[in-house]
């Protein structure tokens, strides 16, 4: 360069030099963060959660794919974003993995459609999307929802006769027709197990000796937790969540269900098994962490946990669906503004009081 | 506030430093360019006046441009030769501002302008203060606030604390470290200068605790000269090396664990803050009769084969510097003035050095280019984490952006913008790699802007009202005083006579028409 070449050269503005860091790559750290606990469910529960995976994940691309051309979107950055996939993924943990194929195409439809793009697309969606399409097949299809597999151990412990096969799992969900094995093999979740024994008359403590609730919480169900769990730790490990959401759910889940349980054990449930069982820890780690719609400030993200523990705890104990993380997050969701307004934090330099030990 | 009970700024990041290249050798002069280009601007809009004209002969060290104003500064030929030029000229600023410059093209005598040959040190603080302001000092950290402002205040105040700033936390720049390495004795003798002035005894020299063998030369130096005898309590302390450390307010926290009130100085909670290198150049100016016309520069950067430290002349080229430090022009993408972070990258090396550029950065065009294009918000918070001033850079983002509603930068203004210190710690995590400091500029100066214009509105509906107000009265008083006449005239007898009078004042205008025409 001489010196006559002038504005030769780039003038972009700071930081010179980019950190190696993007939107994808933290979806990226979530989806892996989800797979021991994915792995753990297909052991409990078979290889139908791949099959609702598949279904999943292929409708949600169709729908993301067709958003952005609708809207006019460059397709390139958008879709290779993974917050798609992420999307389908906490979806499909949610879901009976023996659930007709149109529930996961209707939930990825609200999901991605309804809740994202429809709201502006990444960043934009005020509801949490996988929650959203949850609720919405949680509503129209209770059926299929209540219809799961009972885990690996309590099969052995029925005397069961087989596991379902993949291609029986297959013609199951896409043909519904009706056959001695699925009949034989169903089983409700822990939580709904509960539910519907409470309606009957039968006391906590005779339930919970049950096989199905396994060790602490649920069978099967407490170790997809405890994965979830560990997973969560890699994630607060590798900074992309922090303490406060997952901090404030669980520990305001034991706060919240004790005084209950203490009341009447024989209604409600333990702190311990709100923990390990239905949604809770998916919910602390993965979906109450989701940050667009989620509260921004520290002390907004420790209320807004709270707010899901607790409204899930009244839910479990008095509403009229056996779990109530889903429902908890979105009615969470739309208080963020107002939780956001009321916690601006005060920055250096307006703290009320100026702290002097010179 | 000593070495076992520092505190903690909020968030910061842990960078690579980048710093050992260019700080390996020991500082080298630049000599003399060709010509040397001095933007006669100050901080904050304040401008200087050439009291020189183009095909003027000065000498080094000569007044070439007087303030305009209290906040401007004195600047000085940095070596003898000839005034070219005094013409508007793009500067080492952000987008490379216009600015007036003198051009000095050197007559490569490099004559000093005759001075006394006693050298008189100034005895009270008043003194010292006159010969800081004489010798055009400013803060050379970066902000360019003229250094002498800061005594005025402390004349009256208990005695301060001084901070010598050696805490040099954007990656790359290595001058002030160079300095303290080169110079210690100048540099503590200048704080001994500033301590005169501020009439105080305290004062602290922050560095960076991965430079170790800094404070070894600094301990020395203070020690020589036996400062504990005349009274002096000078210590080096070491900060954690986190970016931003090294701002301000961040040092300030670190330190003394206080807070500096949002909108107010540090001497407000009795500090004073000076860069290491502003220590040295007072030392120049009182002890050497030597005003501000030269600095330390580090020139690095992945385009330039032998980075080093440069002591440079005020107003040399950046492509004189470039040269000397063998850049690789070919592969040069951006020339930066300061460090990657704060840094503003310039259109190009033909601009000359200011008093407050620290480092010039080249870097190849592999090393600038972001991995993405900006995405969206995702609202992940890492700007939270790492924000050193507690704000909500998201938040932000979000009323700036214009997806509120109302489309409200008053929103902005209630999350605190103006309290930014543009770090970029923020637009550095953001895994959108959204250039976040670029919308809190714009947020600060638009609605500096529009509080102008608000209260220029405020002012115009005044005078308004005010000129209503006195058509009003003025209407009044016609009216009260036509009533009073015609109530005067409804008495006959009254009425009577002032007709009279009308008639004779008529009669008399027309006599005096005719006169005039006769």
């Amino acid at each position: 360069m001489s010196s006559t070449d002038v504005n030769r050269l780039n003038t972009a503005s700071a930081p010179h030099i980019p950190a190696r860091i993007s939107v994808q790559r933290v979806m990226m750290w979530v989806c892996l963060t989800l797979l021991p606990a994915t792995l753990a469910h297909v052991y409990y529960f078979g290889l139908g959660i791949l099959l609702q995976m598949i279904l999943a994940i292929g409708s949600a691309y169709l729908f993301e794919w067709w958003c952005l051309k609708w809207r006019q979107q460059p397709m390139q950055p958008f879709i290779t974003d993974l917050s798609a996939l992420v999307t389908a993924w906490l979806f499909v943990l949610c879901i009976s993995p023996i659930a007709p194929w149109y529930v996961a195409v209707v939930g990825m439809f609200f999901s991605i459609v309804v809740a994202k793009h429809l709201f502006g697309g990444i960043g934009h969606n005020i509801f949490n999307p996988a929650m959203v399409g949850f609720c919405v097949i949680l509503i129209a299809f209770p059926q299929s929802m209540s219809l799961w597999l009972p885990p690996v151990g309590l099969l052995e412990a029925m005397d069961s006769i087989k596991t379902l096969s993949l291609l029986e799992i297959i013609d199951w969900v896409f043909t519904g027709r009706p056959n001695e094995h699925i009949d034989a093999v169903t089983a409700a979740t822990p939580l709904a197990a509960v539910q519907t024994g409470l309606q009957q008359g039968y006391s906590l403590s005779e339930m919970t000796a049950l096989p199905i609730f396994g060790d602490f919480g649920g069978m099967g169900w407490e170790w997809i937790a405890n994965w979830l769990f560990i997973g969560g730790a890699i994630l607060l490990y590798k900074r992309i969540i922090t303490w406060h959401v997952p901090a404030a759910v669980l520990m305001t889940t034991i706060a919240a269900s004790t005084p209950f349980y203490l009341f009447n054990g024989d209604v409600f449930l333990s702190p311990q098994q709100h923990i390990f069982s239905g949604g809770i820890m998916l919910a602390a780690f993965f979906i109450a962490t989701d940050p667009t719609s989620g509260c921004s400030s520290f002390r907004g993200k420790i209320i807004f946990g709270a707010g899901v523990a607790i409204l899930t705890v009244l839910i479990r104990n008095f509403g009229a669906f056996p779990d109530g993380v889903a429902f908890a997050v979105l009615l969470m969701n739309m208080s963020v503004p107002l939780i956001d307004r009321l916690t601006i934090p005060n920055p250096y330099g307006k703290k009320s009081k100026v702290n002097e030990h010179v | 506030m000593n070495q076992d009970r520092l505190s903690h700024f909020h968030g910061g990041l842990v960078l690579r430093h980048h710093k050992k290249a260019s700080c390996e050798k020991p500082m080298l002069p630049a000599g003399l360019p060709e010509q040397l280009v001095i933007a006669i601007k100050s901080s904050r809009g304040h401008t200087s006046e050439p009291v020189v004209a183009i095909g003027d002969h000065v000498f080094k060290g000569q007044v070439i441009a007087e303030p305009e104003d209290s906040l401007g500064t004195v600047y000085h030929a940095p070596t003898s030769g000839l005034v070219v030029a005094i013409e508007e000229r793009q500067t080492a600023s952000a987008e490379a501002k216009q600015a007036v410059c003198v051009v000095i093209e050197p007559d490569g005598e490099d004559t000093w302008l005759t001075r006394p040959e006693k050298l008189k040190l100034p005895a009270s603080a008043q003194e010292i203060i006159a010969q800081i302001s004489a010798a055009g000092i400013v803060g050379m950290g970066g902000a360019g606030f003229p250094t002498h402002i800061k005594y005025h205040a402390t004349q009256t105040d208990t005695a301060p604390t001084l901070i010598i700033n050696g805490a040099e936390c954007e990656p790359y720049i290595s001058c002030d470290e160079r300095l303290m390495l080169d110079e210690p004795e100048a540099i503590v003798r200048g704080t001994v200068w500033l301590l005169k002035a501020a009439q105080a005894n305290r004062a602290i020299i922050a560095i960076e605790d991965n430079i170790g063998g800094v404070k070894k030369q600094l301990d020395a130096a203070i020690k020589k000269l036996e400062l504990v005898a005349q009274g002096f309590d000078l210590s080096v302390i070491k900060v954690p090396t986190i970016y931003p450390t090294g701002g301000e307010k961040q040092l300030i926290k670190v330190l003394t664990g206080i807070e500096v009130p949002s909108g107010l100085t540090p001497l407000s909670v009795g500090l004073i803050m000076q860069n290491v290198a502003t220590a040295k150049a007072v030392y120049d100016a009182i002890e050497l009769r030597k005003p501000l016309i030269s600095r330390v520069i580090t020139v690095t950067g992945d385009a330039i084969e032998s980075p080093r430290n440069y002591e440079a002349l005020i107003g040399t080229p950046f492509q004189h510097l470039l040269q000397l430090a063998a850049c690789d022009f070919q592969d040069l993408d951006k020339l930066i003035i300061g460090g990657p972070m704060m840094g503003y990258a310039m259109p190009h090396a033909d601009i000359g050095i200011e008093k407050t550029t620290n480092c010039l950065l080249a870097l190849p065009a592999d090393c600038t280019k972001p991995e993405i294009d900006a995405m969206p918000c995702i609202r992940c918070g890492d700007c939270v984490k790492v924000c050193p001033q507690e704000l909500l850079p998201q938040q932000l983002l979000w009323y700036i952006n214009g997806n509120d509603e109302h489309n409200d930068l008053e929103k902005a203004r209630e999350h605190h913008v103006f309290d930014c210190i543009e770090c970029g710690a923020c637009s550095w995590v953001c895994p959108s790699h959204i250039n976040l400091v670029d919308f809190y500029r714009f947020a600060k100066s638009e609605l500096t802007y529009l509080d102008h214009k608000k209260a220029k509105a405020q002012q115009a509906k005044i005078r308004h009202d005010e000129r209503e107000a006195r058509l009003e009265r003025i209407k009044a008083e016609r009216q009260a005083k036509r009533r009073r006449k015609t109530a005067k005239l409804s008495n006959k007898k009254d009425a009577k006579a002032e007709m009279s009078a009308v008639l004779a004042r008529i009669k008399q205008q027309e006599q005096a028409k005719v006169d005039d025409e006769g």
